[in-house]
């Protein structure tokens, strides 16, 4: 479960650069949840997910997971219950490590890490199995490193790291974007199996709205560091990408004016 | 061409100067780190052995206290990176300054003799060995242990963890790792490294002095870009091999530059061959893989 009560989140105070990222920013997730959160360029979705996982400390307001009080806690602390993927396929992985190391990297996620080998045999039959499920071939090559594969396969594999270990949230930062559209499609329908078997609470930023309202639970619009509407269940079902502009427009009185959103 | 005894004294500081690569391997390449603490950490290495010799206490003891003090020295350019947020290589160089002054008080004096005193050499000169070849056998047994126990370490959880966090510092941090307490880790473990190749150092050449250290890290940089050029470090062991390997070819490469006559070369131009080896060194691979393919060019069009 995740709550956050009104974050608040200025970069560069007092400088000309002044940038409200996040402003008074409320959301409550149920345990299993599937959201998705949409909105333009700068309204605070990227910044709202670093907050969770504690890139960015937020000025004010508090972060509780799992009835635990985050607020204050730097990454690293909060990785025993945070996995994440990040949208550049580059990120969620080291290049110069093989497949094993990152995955044996990941298995250690918010543990101790002492003195003793870190790919044991007992985690390769763990490790081939689940590479096997992505059907990528990438079971028969655990020693090779990571920046042989391709940003799709990296994804993938960073997907399959986050889950590797339990955790209480999943954040998910428009991790297909970069990807073209038959991989990002691969990686979608795959974040799907992973969140529905692990009944993981998840929180996906994506770009595109209708990608928001085909996955996950309930969907949540972002602007100007605040949300502007919730949607979920009944309400939910049968939206369009054009009823998801109506809703916008009535609520703020706004055009939508980045094209990106509209675009598939 | 070289003498039997410069053969082996251009082998046995290029095993010390091994571990210094080991040390800069693991801030430069593991870690990202540009550490200059080294040029420090090696005299003070040095002096902290001498005085803890000359004061009586068991040379190994001494070699202890001395891997210790690098690393105190490498957590205080860690720690000024990690928690003050001074710009890593600034770190090092205010380190690095500040030992100049800590290694002449721990001293006394700029510098120390250790002739007449017991190091870690003496007992093998007791074996059926030319004095030459001593130093060789003891500094190959010091350099392979290391190498097995970096080797270990770099393998282990918290090696692979410190490699991510060079790599990776943010995927690192996302898996849970404290990259700062790493950092520490790591340049800790690389001056006490080369605290260690100060000591022994120290203890073969027969005295401690403070100006030792100078272009330690040019020496331990050559060594190592070298080593890279000859066994590309594709795996952790490949890496530590192209240390050593490096490490001995530069001071086999320095003795012959200066041994041989017909060059014309002497002792004061080092440096200047220091530098010349290690700009050959981050060129020739770079022209050897644009020769080949201008070769395979011009051979397809045939």
């Amino acid at each position: 479960m995740i709550s956050a009560n009104d974050l608040k989140l200025t970069f560069g105070q007092g400088t000309p650069l002044e940038n409200p990222a996040l402003q008074g920013m409320s959301l409550t997730v149920a345990e299993g949840e599937f959201v998705t959160v949409i909105g333009s360029n700068g309204a605070g979705k990227s910044t709202f997910l670093n907050a969770l996982a504690g890139e960015v400390l937020v000025d004010s307001g508090t972060i509780v997971v799992d009835g635990e009080d985050v607020s204050r806690l730097p990454t690293h602390k909060r990785a025993g219950r945070v996995a994440r993927v990040f949208q550049d396929p580059l990120a969620g992985t080291c290049e110069g490590l093989s497949i094993e190391e990152n995955l044996s990297l990941a298995i250690k996620r918010g543990q101790r890490r002492g003195l003793s080998s870190a790919v044991k045999s007992r985690y390769k039959d763990r490790f081939r199995a689940s590479l096997a499920s992505l059907n990528l071939g990438l079971e028969n090559r655990l020693g090779d490193k990571m920046g042989l594969l391709s940003g799709g396969q990296r994804q993938a594999v960073s997907l399959l790291m986050a889950s590797l270990t339990p955790s209480s949230i999943l954040l998910l930062d428009e991790h297909t974007a970069a990807l073209d559209p038959k991989t990002a499609r691969f990686v979608l329908e795959l974040t799907e199996s992973i969140v529905r078997e692990s009944g993981l609470t998840t929180l996906m930023v994506t770009h595109s709205m209708k990608q928001a309202l085909e996955v996950g639970s309930r969907t949540v619009m972002l602007h100007q560091g605040k949300v502007v509407f919730d949607i979920a269940g009944s309400e939910r079902e049968g939206l369009e990408v054009k009823d998801l502009l109506e809703l916008f427009e009535k609520q703020r009185g706004l055009e939508i004016t980045d094209d990106s959103l509209l675009l598939d | 061409m070289l003498s039997e005894i410069a053969l082996y004294g251009a082998v046995e500081t290029g095993l010390i100067y091994g571990l210094v690569a080991f040390g800069i391997y693991l801030s430069f390449r593991v870690l990202d780190f540009p550490d200059l603490t080294v040029d420090g950490s090696f005299p003070l290495g040095a002096a902290v052995a001498a005085v803890l010799i000359i004061e009586g206490f068991n040379p190994w003891l001494a070699t202890g206290a001395a891997i210790l003090a690098g690393m105190a020295a490498g957590s205080v350019t860690a720690l000024l990176n990690v928690k003050l947020k001074i710009l890593n290589l600034l770190a090092s160089i205010l380190t690095m300054i500040a030992l100049y002054s800590v290694n002449l008080r721990i001293m006394g004096k700029p510098n120390l003799a250790l002739l007449s005193e017991e190091t870690v050499l003496t007992p093998w000169y007791d074996l059926d060995l030319a004095y030459h070849q001593v130093p060789v056998l003891l500094f190959c047994i010091v350099l392979l242990v290391s190498f097995v126990l970096l080797w270990r370490f770099m393998k282990s959880e918290t090696g692979l963890a410190m490699r991510a966090t060079g790599a990776n510092p943010r995927m690192a941090r996302a898996q849970g790792i404290a990259t700062g307490a790493m950092i520490v880790l790591g340049v800790a473990l690389s001056n006490g490294l080369v605290g260690l190749a100060g000591a022994l150092f120290a203890q073969s050449q027969g005295a401690a002095d403070v100006t030792m250290g100078v272009g330690v890290i040019v020496i331990g940089l050559a060594s190592l870009i070298g080593g890279e050029a000859v066994i590309t470090p594709l795996n952790v062991v490949r890496a530590l091999l192209a240390c050593v390997v490096g490490a001995i070819l530069y001071r086999l490469a320095i003795a012959l530059a200066l041994n041989a006559d017909f060059i014309g070369l002497k002792t004061q131009d080092l440096n200047l061959v220091t530098a010349v080896l290690v700009t050959l060194a981050i060129v020739l691979p770079g022209a050897r893989n644009s020769l080949r393919a201008r070769f395979l060019r011009n051979s397809s069009k045939v």
